[in-house]
């Protein structure tokens, strides 16, 4: 495969990759269709940010935010059904049984974990610290510029932890998990190494939970944005929208069998943080995963990076032993 | 231990009648595609297909199952083929509720640990109202409530939603419902696959 020069980087030279948005499918179908899938995304995300600018007080809390996000999730998992991306990528039993399992452990014990170390505590231990007045100037600006602030800096920290597991061995040890689902449903964000989920669980969201409403709105943008990074769904995505905003297309190039193509795309929702730092590769990929596409179990998925580490430490420290032995005595 | 009451947990069993003229070699010749897969090991031996699977792929029609036995037998009636299959999937799922449930139970005893929220606090300051901007007022957003108006959430309300265990019993009720699903889902997608596979010509 000759791969495509993207920058400085050959793409799609280990596995196809379809960059570039020319050769990327439409929907097909008829103009009801066509329509639905074309405004649906810009449509949803607009409803959601009325919604939580508009709603009375007593409406506007983080249980109606929970209740929505399950909502649009079961709606989104019923246009997997209608509107299909790939064949190849249609659920199973198997797959959602497998996608709830750690859609399960992220409200469970990850949440149960999270009481004690997650970002919060942490964040409560620097404001009780440093006595910062939880950046009371904040509140001055309009509440929709509020909502994409805090979703934005949130992106800005998940790209920099992101590229940071791409690029730094013990951290993509537990990232490295993720990268062998073999294909993208709307759960599959779940699914990782408990120790990855916690770590890109971190956020700097905590530092704002003192304004309600902004904080709802910019779970608005990461709902109305983000969730379309694992979905099999085929959208006609407007052009502004994938300018600014991670699509599917976006994130299958990140999930792709194509090592190059899998250290690009790395905001969660904003990929125009991407193209600021040169990270953003456009176009789309089918043929996902790890060693040519093997799915791992999820006993596998809980350890890999345990055993992997462990491999890779003794190889480390046991060769220079083992080199020495081969030499022997000198005469 | 005798399995033989549980064991439908995880096993599925079935028979499909085949055509007078059809031999074990014929049909397991029809059958052979669907062990062509990624992860997936299988010998023939006379009437018999026995296969396993490790890390099948997402996408394989039989990934539920890591091994069965497939067998051509002659019944009253003519041919015969039964099958036998083990799935870990199946069982991880029926045992999932159990895992959630467990869970909960932690959950509450983490909360019964954590120490008693301590009461007596220093007034605290009286609050300012927060300031709207005037574009939120132009466009009619609700302004945002008074600190003292609102309901202050108290240190014990905090801790019961911070070590709820609803979710886990959510969690262990999808598990339940789903393995009730795959339970009857599974065993009606692989006999219909078989009597497609069984129903082309080679």
């Amino acid at each position: 495969m000759q791969g495509v020069r993207v920058g400085k980087r050959i793409i799609g030279a280990d596995a196809p990759v379809n960059v570039g948005w020319d050769n990327v499918p439409r929907v097909e179908g008829g103009p009801v269709k066509q329509f639905i899938f074309t405004y649906f995304q810009p449509a949803a995300l607009f409803a959601l940010l009325a919604f939580w600018y508009y709603a009375p007080n007593d409406i506007a809390k983080a249980s109606t935010g929970i209740w929505i996000g399950i909502g649009f999730r079961v709606l989104l998992l019923a246009l997997e059904w209608v509107n299909p991306r790939f064949e190849s990528w249609q659920l199973t039993w198997k797959e959602l049984a497998t996608d709830l399992f750690y859609v399960g452990l992220g409200y469970t014990i990850l949440r149960l974990v999270d009481n004690y170390i997650g970002d919060d505590v942490m964040i409560e231990a620097i404001q009780s610290h440093f006595h910062w007045d939880k950046l009371t100037w904040f509140v001055t600006l309009p509440l929709i510029l509020q909502g994409f602030l805090i979703a934005f800096i949130f992106d800005f920290g998940q790209y920099w932890m992101h590229r940071g597991m791409h690029n730094w061995y013990p951290l993509w040890l537990t990232h490295s998990v993720h990268h062998y689902i073999t294909q993208l449903n709307i759960n599959k964000g779940a699914v990782g190494n408990p120790v990855e989920l916690f770590l890109i669980g971190l956020g700097v969201g905590g530092f704002f939970d003192f304004m309600p409403r902004a904080f709802l709105i910019a779970g608005a943008f990461r709902l109305g944005i983000g969730t379309y990074q694992h979905i099999n769904v085929r959208f006609n995505t407007p052009v502004w929208w994938r300018f600014l905003f991670n699509t599917t297309e976006h994130h299958s190039i990140h999930h792709s069998q194509d090592y190059e193509a899998t250290r690009s795309n790395y905001a969660g929702d904003f990929i125009i943080i991407d193209r600021i730092f040169g990270t953003c590769v456009d176009g789309e990929a089918e043929l996902l995963g790890m060693e040519g596409g093997r799915r791992m179990s999820i006993g596998e998925q809980m350890t890999y990076p345990f055993t992997e580490g462990w491999k890779t430490l003794k190889g480390k420290f046991s060769r220079p032993m083992a080199a020495s032995a081969e030499l022997g005595p000198a005469e | 231990m005798n399995l033989r009451f549980i064991d439908w947990i995880w096993n599925v069993q079935g028979s499909l009648p085949l055509s007078a003229q059809t031999s074990s070699e014929e049909a397991f010749d029809r059958l052979a595609p669907l062990f062509r897969q990624v992860g997936t090991n299988y010998e023939r031996f006379q009437n018999q297909l026995r296969f396993a699977k490790k890390d099948p792929a997402a996408q394989d029609k039989m990934a539920v199952f890591e091994q069965g036995l497939l067998q051509v037998e002659q019944g009253e009636a003519g041919p015969v083929l039964t099958y036998h299959m083990r799935s870990r999937a199946l069982l991880l799922c029926f045992l999932a509720p159990l895992l959630f449930l467990a869970f909960g139970q932690l959950t509450i005893f983490a909360g019964q640990m954590e120490k008693a929220p301590v009461t007596a606090k220093a007034p605290e300051k009286p609050k300012a109202a927060l300031p709207m901007h005037p574009i939120d007022q132009w466009l009619g957003a609700p302004a945002p409530e008074k600190p003292d108006a609102k309901k202050k959430e108290s240190a014990a309300e905090k801790k019961a939603k911070k070590f709820s265990p609803t979710a886990a019993y959510v969690f262990a009720g999808i598990f339940a419902a789903l393995y009730l699903i795959g339970r009857f889902l599974e065993p009606w997608l692989v006999r219909r696959l078989f009597l497609r596979q069984l129903a082309l010509e080679v």
